[in-house]
């Protein structure tokens, strides 16, 4: 900020010629980055394009990414970046359709493919739900569909893989209809088959730009890995559901009820970070694949704040419950891995 | 000549994606009619996302009670007697059915101990009433809608916007507009159209709306040839925030006062002891804006004009539990930590009553095949709205749309489409590329909130209001000589050139008819007029297209029947229960 003035580098452009563009707004007490972009169009170009609608943060329009963070406008203030030119660009996940507008109609086509909320046939109008079993669910129901998680997610944003998974968005949509108390679906073979859950690989960018900050990994991605490996690989599981049968299993990817025969070969890469059934150690890390199919394995102990590995271990790939898929070696991830493994030791 | 243009066509054709929209959409669905919704924006980013404090249907879940006949006198009372019965009946009895079919669609509400849905008081609802989810009631229910219409597999154009209703004889038999992104023109057949555009509350200079608020379906309809009735009556909330200037108009929720809150002047004074002894800071939306816009007037606000709203003596605790968005947006847009410092506040522009004037149990206008519903349609709300009353209104009557326009749709064919009116509309749509002039529509809409500020505000007076209409006049003679930079691809400058002609249509109307209610009543208060007057008691007014020239008339207000009229006699049979204990929620 310079001379009661705030110096602004949007972008500008219908494909990737585009390019900053620089413009100088005077600066008024409060101004969020979205004031600024208004200012610019009413002054100085009136056909910037941009998404906006309540300007308090309610209904998530104004995503963009600021000085290389998405956020919204609307809820960036200009005096966070004293003396410093503030760079506006649009979402870089998504097709651009000009200047700081982006093509999110792949959202509400991915949004399409996930079944909707399926009371039991005969259940009783009004519903009887208790407080209890609602508020888990309150936080999913959160989200304003800004769309900045998945703009900031690996798996979308840097190998474009938009086939593969359906992005942190979605998996937060199925957690709040798994986890409603009435719905009597699952989702689960849709979670292993095209919405692609195991794609995540936990690095939580997502949570960390939720701007209703919403724990989108750790309440509602992890679980549903959990829930979905529970569901497609166990057998004791499937059989309790042959004999016992709850809930219909849709979707896309193989049916849940079909995997007990035949177990689909689970892929492992050197440093996948899974869980363990039954042998008193929640989580490991691969250390690699033998040629006969086997993993060796390390296992992180802690005792008290101190922690060491312990291994390597040989084990079969069916003693995996969970692949929670790559880990980065420095990464957010290991750190997330070793706060969950805290907690089931604890 | 006419430019190319795509040609789309159902059976229903539904403009706007609030939950009027969304309703009517689905309700028309289910009787089988092939339906396309319309909307400005992307799905789910309309205007009832903003709702906050909840959605009033008399359940009776925490005081039992409470009935359909106590939230019809509660409406009826707040709407200064000049709603229209029917309507007001037919939202009181059906708004229960409405809520409880929301969570058949997914929506989770607070819940009461026992599992039933948890209701709050709010301002003169007699019982507590308001169903909410903490304050994000409106994103519960949009979201609700939206699973819904997606699950039917109802046709959505997001980012249209549809700026004329094509006619053919007297039937709306589609409409004309053009997609935001590429500009492309689209002309939409369909057998009915149900308007659920929402309000106008942006062509005041401060409001909680969004830029949508331009009053495009109210324009459009008048232009077709229906009725609009009750412009004149807008409502201002009370408590906008007011400081710093980029936050101006953002909404306050009523909750803070329902929580406790004191409103005070700058001498520390509660004023509102003086304006109503008996009610105090949970008096009417109307009595509470009017109270601060006297204190301002008096010398007695705050330094940016407002007046403190204060919850300090709450205690820090209950503050972050029971009020965490206000603590938050407070913290964040103003550097104001709310336990520790007095918020400052001021009336915003919220809701707009009037409208189209419509049947009450179908939401037809008085144009064949035109339905409206939610706050583009009149009638519910009278000379004020009750908080809470929209949502609802919302769920009722964009059913009741729906239904009609669905039953409606077998009964005709699709009409014909006319070149002329099509090709009059692209040359107005493209006007702005290529007029003789140098007018920024930026300014003009500028100039335009300023004046209706100014002029058509909270407080009215004749001469203030008819300077306003001089220029609202002479905006539309500028109007004309607005130029854009720019192509058709997704160019705002170009969009805002025509909304303003909407803006300009619904602010005319406001404030002839304004002029004309001699009387203060409501949401209306008139300075050269301070009380009421029983004959304007008993008219709506009515603005109307004669000749391409806007007129207005009388009408009187319907008689109730007697088993009705008699509730009103009746004294209110108990005070709204100020504090209310909340559902627990998790903390934002």
């Amino acid at each position: 900020m310079t001379n009661g003035s705030i110096v602004l580098q949007v972008f500008r452009g219908e494909d990737l010629g585009g390019k900053e563009v620089r413009f100088e707004v005077p600066a008024v007490e409060g101004m969020v980055v979205l004031d600024a972009i208004h200012y610019v169009q009413a002054n100085y170009a009136n056909d910037l394009a941009c998404r906006w609608n309540c300007k308090a943060a309610k209904c998530g329009s104004c995503s963009a990414e600021i000085n290389g963070r998405p956020r919204l406008m609307c809820k960036t203030r200009v005096d966070e970046f004293p003396d410093q030119e503030i760079h506006v660009w649009p979402m870089r996940t998504f097709p651009l359709i000009k200047d700081l507008v982006t093509d999110v109609s792949w959202n509400y086509e991915v949004n399409k493919q996930i079944p909707a909320f399926t009371p039991r046939p005969n259940e009783p109008v009004p519903y009887r739900m208790l407080p209890e079993d609602t508020e888990r669910v309150y936080e999913y129901r959160r989200c304003i569909e800004c769309f900045l998680c998945q703009d900031v997610c690996h798996v979308l944003r840097n190998h474009d893989d938009k086939s593969l998974y359906y992005g942190p968005r979605y998996m937060v949509r199925i957690a709040g209809l798994e986890m409603h108390p009435l719905d009597s679906v699952r989702r689960t073979g849709l979670l292993h088959g095209k919405a692609g859950v195991g794609m995540c690989n936990i690095t939580k960018c997502c949570q960390e730009v939720c701007p209703e900050h919403i724990k989108i990994t750790d309440n509602a991605i992890i679980p549903l890995k959990e829930r979905m490996t529970t569901d497609v690989y166990d057998p004791v599981a499937w059989i309790g559901r042959k004999l016992r049968p709850r809930r219909d299993a849709i979707g896309g990817g193989a049916a849940a009820g079909e995997l007990g025969a035949v177990r689909p070969p689970q892929r492992f890469a050197v440093k996948d970070v899974i869980r363990l059934k039954s042998r008193g150690r929640p989580m490991a890390r691969v250390g690699g694949v033998r040629p006969d199919g086997k993993l060796e394995i390390w296992v992180l102990k802690m005792k008290g704040t101190q922690q060491h590995w312990s291994g390597p271990k040989v084990i079969e790939s069916s003693d995996v419950t969970n692949n929670y898929g790559p880990l980065d070696e420095v990464g957010i991830g290991s750190k997330l891995f070793e706060q969950t493994l805290v907690e089931h030791e604890g | 000549m006419t430019d190319s243009y795509e040609t789309l066509s159902a059976d229903v054709l539904v403009i706007g994606a609030g939950g009027a929209g969304l309703r009517a959409a689905i309700e028309a669905a289910a009787a089988g009619a092939r339906v396309a919704i319309v909307c400005k924006s992307l799905l789910g980013k309309a205007h009832t996302v903003m709702a906050e404090g909840g959605i009033a249907a008399a359940l009776g879940n925490v005081d039992p009670d409470d009935n359909w006949q106590v939230h019809f006198q509660d409406t009826m009372r707040g709407g200064q007697l000049i709603n229209n019965w029917r309507m007001a009946q037919l939202h009181a009895q059906e708004s229960p059915d409405r809520v409880y079919e929301l969570e058949t669609y997914g929506a989770i509400f607070d819940r009461t101990p026992d599992g039933r849905i948890m209701q709050r008081a709010f301002g003169a609802h007699t019982y507590r009433r308001l169903c909410h989810v903490g304050d994000r009631t409106g994103l519960e229910m949009i979201r609700a809608l939206q699973d819904r219409v997606v699950q039917l597999g109802i046709e959505v154009h997001m980012e249209v916007t549809v700026t004329r209703l094509l006619k053919d004889g007297e039937r709306v038999v589609g409409a004309f507009g053009y997609n935001r992104i590429d500009g492309r023109f689209v002309a939409f057949r369909s057998k009915a159209v149900i308007l659920a555009t929402g309000g106008w509350g942006r062509i005041y200079k401060v409001t909680s709306n969004s830029w949508e608020g331009t009053g495009d379906g109210v324009a459009m309809g008048f232009e077709a040839g229906a009725e609009v009735l009750d412009p004149e009556m807008v409502q201002f909330h009370p408590t906008g925030m007011v400081w710093p200037p980029g936050v101006r108009g953002i909404l306050v929720t009523e909750a803070v006062r329902g929580e406790g809150g004191y409103l005070k002047n700058r001498e520390g004074q509660r004023f509102m002891l003086e304006y109503d002894p008996k009610k105090k800071e949970l008096s009417s939306r109307d009595v509470v804006a009017r109270s601060i816009y006297k204190e301002v007037q008096a010398g007695r606000g705050t330094e940016h004009g407002g007046v403190y709203l204060d919850v300090t003596h709450l205690g820090a605790d209950k503050i972050k539990a029971k009020l965490p968005s206000m603590y938050d947006q407070f913290l964040r847009l103003a550097d104001v930590d709310i336990t520790k410092s007095p918020m400052e506040v001021a009336p915003t522009i919220h809701y707009a009553m009037g409208g189209m004037r419509v049947e009450p149990e179908t939401g037809a206008t008085t144009v064949p095949g035109l339905y409206a519903a939610g706050e583009v349609a009149a009638g519910l709300h009278g000379a004020n709205r009750l908080g809470g009353n929209s949502l609802s209104d919302l769920l009722v009557f964009g059913r009741r749309a729906g239904a009609a326009a669905g039953a409606y749709r077998r009964e005709v064919a699709l009409g014909a489409i006319d070149d002329r009116q099509v090709s009059d509309e692209q040359q107005l749509l493209l006007l702005p590329f290529s007029a003789d002039g140098t007018e920024n529509p930026y300014f003009l809409q500028q100039r335009l909130q300023q004046a209706m500020q100014d002029g058509a505000g909270l407080a009215r007076e004749e001469k203030g209001l008819k300077t306003c209409l001089n220029t609202i006049l002479e905006l539309r003679q500028r109007a004309a000589r607005i130029r854009v930079p720019g192509s058709r691809r997704y160019n705002p400058g170009w969009h805002t050139a025509r909304d303003l002609r909407f803006m300009l249509t619904i602010a005319e109307a406001i404030v002839r008819a304004a002029i004309e209610r001699r009387e203060s009543r409501g949401a209306h208060w008139r300075l050269d007029y301070l009380e009421k007057d029983p004959a304007l008691g008993r008219v709506n007014f009515i603005a109307y297209s004669d000749a391409g020239a806007m007129k207005l008339r009388q009408r009187p207000v319907q008689p109730m029947p007697p088993e009705l009229a008699k509730l009103l006699e009746e004294p209110v049979s108990k005070v709204a229960t100020p504090q209310p204990p909340e559902a627990k929620r998790i903390p934002a």
